[in-house]
């Protein structure tokens, strides 16, 4: 019986579409902004598409992209985000991020925070991610 | 023959000394060119406990490490000042003092000395020599010009009627000034070697 169990988990991961990793966002104050980063994994051989993220932290959670153009620094919103077949895109500072606008709490360092991922193929992922100085 | 020999030595030497001396004088002066001198024009401005502040004359004597920032930016400014207090506190386990750290608001007014006093707090920052500084906007933007950052703001869109959203494409910039008030380097702030950094601040303290 264990070893079904066993194989039902491993089949479990197995057919895990998305894996989420290395969720962190930075502080900031009540009424402020901050912004989300993590490492998503596509497991599958098809694209996958993050539509949007959710939260209860903040008024509004908008997909992000930080560019450089003519040596200025902008960012501008993008509609989703597709990520190729057996592959990894990272959200990450200076990148795509998640943005996190008009907080309803202040985010200190090592707290952690509850975000849901929504992607077109695998449907809803919830994740942890903490709050690290930066 | 032996005279020539002698006459030939003292070219020698003459033209080794010569040249080592202009390398230790123009090789430093290339690696520290002064790009600016700011210590002509004195501006008011507000710290984050609302106190006035004379810059940059309130800094002379000191090694300045500047920056421009928002503080609704939620990616590229915040690396900036973090990198800033990372180097803040390499030189603090070092014992380097004489060095003042500071980030002026281009958004003066979003950012008030309130707004930056709790920037700081929860980013646990540490305002023995690090300042945050806000003001008029004829003040803060003619520092800016000063410097040759540029910062514009978008178009402020309202989500759902009620949310005022905006964002400033800018210039990703930190400066060096040196103790006289003259801009020194300058270097990317969000991706700035903090080595580098540190090597310049100590070459500025001699």
């Amino acid at each position: 019986m264990a070893l079904v169990f066993a194989f039902l988990a491993l089949l479990n991961l197995h057919l895990q579409k998305v894996d989420v990793k290395n969720a962190w966002l930075r502080p900031a104050n009540k009424g402020m902004n901050s912004a989300l980063y993590f490492e998503v994994t596509n497991n599958s051989g098809k694209p996958e598409t993050l539509l949007n993220v959710s939260s209860n932290i903040a008024e509004l959670v908008q997909l992000h992209e930080s560019y450089i153009q003519k040596g200025m620094m902008g960012m501008r919103e993008v509609k989703d985000v597709v990520i190729k077949p057996h592959s990894t895109f990272s959200f990450k500072e200076g990148g795509y991020h998640v943005m996190l606008l008009f907080l309803k709490k202040n985010l200190k360092p090592n707290s952690t925070e509850v975000f849901f991922l929504h992607f077109k193929n695998s449907g809803t992922v919830k994740i942890k991610a903490v709050v690290k100085k930066g | 023959m032996n005279h020539l020999k002698f006459v030939s030595n003292k070219i020698i030497l003459f033209v080794f000394f010569s040249g080592l001396i202009s390398f230790l004088f123009f090789g430093c002066a290339k690696k520290f060119p002064e790009q600016k001198d700011i210590s002509g024009n004195n501006y008011v401005l507000l710290n984050q406990d609302s106190a006035k502040v004379n810059f940059p004359s309130d800094f002379k004597g000191k090694i300045l490490v500047i920056t421009f920032i928002y503080t609704n930016c939620p990616d590229i400014c915040p690396m900036t000042t973090h990198n800033m207090q990372m180097v803040q506190q390499k030189l603090a386990k070092e014992g380097i003092t004489g060095v003042q750290f500071a980030a002026i608001s281009f958004d003066p007014s979003r950012d008030t000395p309130k707004v930056l006093k709790e920037y700081a707090e929860v980013r646990d920052m540490d305002l023995k020599n690090f300042i945050f500084l806000t003001g008029n906007k004829k003040n803060v933007y003619s520092i800016i010009h000063e410097f040759n950052f540029i910062a514009i703001p978008g178009d402020t869109t309202f989500v759902d009627k009620k949310y005022p959203v905006y964002f400033y494409t800018h210039t990703d910039k930190l400066f060096l000034v040196d103790k006289q008030g003259r801009i020194r380097n300058e270097y990317r702030g969000s991706k700035v070697n903090s080595q580098k950094l540190i090597s310049d601040i100590k070459s500025l303290e001699d």
